[in-house]
């Protein structure tokens, strides 16, 4: 009983903040976008207009890039953030620490300088990489800047750390004599991978997923320094809705529906998953 | 059991880096036998062990199957099969998925996999409601026994046990060592299994290796090891010995003429009987009672003595009596 008094205790100053700093944002947003189109007033007629126009206005290419765009590059992050988090587990000493650093060390750079360096590595003709490959191969190279797999590039470059460290936290749930075991009643590596290593690093898999999808959901950064004008994506559209358009009912409407999209996702996945093996380990 | 050779170690040896954990191991294991290797820790059986079953390539010699070489063979690949020490109980998985494992490796249908499940539980005396059961519900001992399922369920031709009792506590060890000992017998597979314990080897075995410093010191049936040891490392290991330095056919100590070589008597506590007339004298100065026979600590001129007897005959602390042992069935070591 002092128990749980103690943990509600240790719980109210981020329930406060969450309450004060999430919740209510989130229910006012959700309010307004029940509000006529085009009003700046909380108080008019409560109308499903804003959420007919999402579905019947255009809003569907934003949607689809964004959503498109969070699911490939989890997908892509994961696949190069699980052989990385085997190789930094088995190396465990000296050397994990300096590749981790090199992994970590570019969070603490603004996104958008991160941005901009690549936008100046990929830039064609007197760009770093074709310039170089130029100057050094007398290669010359196209520029996939201003491209569709360029603002891919860019979300993948941005969102691995953010998939990798929780994934080396699932490979370091899988104990050894698992997959010796498994090893010696006969299953292959790719049976090992299926049946003992994935499940057992689901929690931090997943994480890093969500994470990484939730992220790329929000992101307009990566579009519009490296999409040139290739791509808008959700959050762009929102945007200009809440500024250019001066219509908050609508942003907000599209906001609501970024979350619905965004709670369809995460609330299953982590419900699959014993958030408690990866803290109490 | 037949005298055919089921695995042979020829100078099996593995360094790690300046360590030698396995030093020139050669050995052959006979179908069908209980062979155990005993040692301290450290003394390199878990790195034997992990040798024989394929986690683990040895850095010079081979290793044989049946006369095929399979020194670097991939454990998926060699038809054995070991209990691990940490039993390595798959916790995501249910009972019943634990003791398929093997089967839905090979790709055999659910339906046959379920049916020799439950027929390896009742083996190992798990009814059928532990199918579905979560591993991590088990019990100590239930979880033994879905691991030896487990292990029996990929059918294989030599079993490995890596100390997996050493977790259990006494009176289940004991029940378990017997029943791993009658399904062998009923299997009529070859077990493989270290230990530390000196007991569990002797009840279990037909064989004994002994190991120290990664070397095997001395391989025999229990009772030639226990009667007959090599040197004064396995006669100390094997359970309670006193040990009489001889120089020049006298034991010094106790002004006795044994005669032969210079050397150590091995004097077993049974072998070490009060005596009515010679022997020399000695005082009880501690009583044990172990059931069927109690355990003196005797205070002699040539030191500290152990001796156990029936529990028949009464001692009392403190009292002064003469020991003394035949001659004529005493073991001699000379290091």
């Amino acid at each position: 009983m002092t128990d749980s008094r103690a943990g509600y205790l240790l719980m109210a100053p981020v329930a406060l903040f969450l309450l004060i700093g999430f919740v209510t944002p989130i229910l006012i947003v959700a309010w307004y976008s029940l509000m006529e189109p085009r009003t700046f007033e909380l108080t008019s007629v409560l109308t499903l207009a804003n959420y007919r126009t999402a579905f019947t206005d255009g809003y569907g290419p934003p949607f689809f890039w964004s959503i498109g765009g969070a699911v490939v590059t989890t997908i892509a992050c994961l696949l190069i953030a699980w052989p990385t988090a085997k190789m930094l587990h088995k190396l465990a000493g000296r050397g994990a620490v300096v590749i981790t650093l090199l992994i970590a060390g570019p969070i603490f750079v603004s996104e958008s300088v991160r941005l901009f360096g690549m936008s100046l590595f990929l830039m064609p003709g007197g760009g770093i990489l074709a310039g170089s490959l130029n100057a050094v191969f007398g290669v010359s190279i196209g520029t996939v800047l201003n491209t569709k797999m360029g603002v891919f590039l860019g979300l993948v470059y941005v969102h691995f750390p953010f998939v990798l460290f929780p994934t080396l936290l699932g490979v370091a749930l899988i104990p050894q004599d698992r997959v010796d075991a498994a090893r010696d009643l006969g299953a292959n590596a790719w049976q090992v991978l299926r049946e003992i290593e994935l499940p057992l690093a689901l929690p931090g898999l997943v994480i890093g997923a969500l994470l990484t999808f939730v992220l790329c959901i929000g992101a307009n950064a990566e579009a519009a320094i490296l999409g040139g004008q290739t791509v808008t994506v959700v959050t762009r559209a929102i945007e200009q809705r809440f500024s250019y358009a001066q219509d908050w009912p609508m942003g907000a409407a599209l906001t609501m529906l970024v979350v619905a999209v965004t709670a369809v996702v995460v609330f299953p996945a982590l419900a699959r998953i014993d958030l408690n093996r990866l803290i109490r380990k | 059991m037949n005298s055919e050779i089921a695995l042979s170690l020829q100078g099996l040896s593995r360094t790690f880096g300046d360590l030698t954990a396995l030093d020139n191991v050669s050995l052959d294991i006979v179908e069908g036998e209980f062979f155990t290797i005993v040692g301290p820790s450290g003394s390199g059986k878990t790195t034997l062990l992990r040798l024989l079953a394929g986690l683990d390539v040895p850095s010079a010699g081979s290793l044989l199957l049946r006369g095929k070489d399979i020194t670097t063979m991939p454990a998926n690949l060699r038809p054995t099969a070991m209990v691990f020490q940490s039993l390595a109980l798959f916790d995501h998985r249910s009972v019943g998925e634990n003791v398929e494992f093997a089967m839905k490796m090979r790709g055999i249908d659910p339906a046959q996999r379920r049916k020799e499940a439950l027929r390896l539980l009742d083996l190992v005396q798990l009814s059928g409601e532990y199918y579905a059961r979560r591993v991590t519900q088990c019990s100590g001992g239930e979880r033994q026994r879905v691991a030896l399922a487990r292990v029996l369920a990929s059918n294989p031709e030599i079993l490995f046990f890596d100390e997996p009792l050493s977790a259990l506590d006494f009176r289940l060890r004991k029940a378990l060592e017997v029943e791993l000992r009658s399904l062998q017998r009923r299997t009529g597979r070859t077990f493989v299994y270290i230990t530390h314990s000196l007991e569990e080897a002797m009840i279990m075995s037909d064989r004994i290796g002994i190991m120290k410093d990664g070397k095997l010191v001395q391989i025999g049936t229990p009772t030639q090891i226990y009667a007959e040891p090599k040197n004064l490392f396995v006669a100390r290991f094997m359970g309670e010995v006193n040990i009489l330095k001889v120089r020049g056919g006298q034991i010094a100590d106790l002004a006795l003429s044994v005669g032969g070589e210079d050397g150590y008597l091995v004097v077993r506590p049974e072998m070490l009987n009060p005596v009515e007339t010679a022997g020399f004298e000695t005082k009880i100065t501690e009583l044990f009672h172990l059931g069927s026979r109690v355990q003196l600590h005797l205070d002699t001129a040539a030191g500290p003595m152990i001796s156990e007897q029936p529990a028949t005959r009464t001692f009392r602390v403190g009292e002064t009596l003469n020991f003394g042992f035949d001659p004529a069935h005493l073991h001699r070591v000379t290091t």
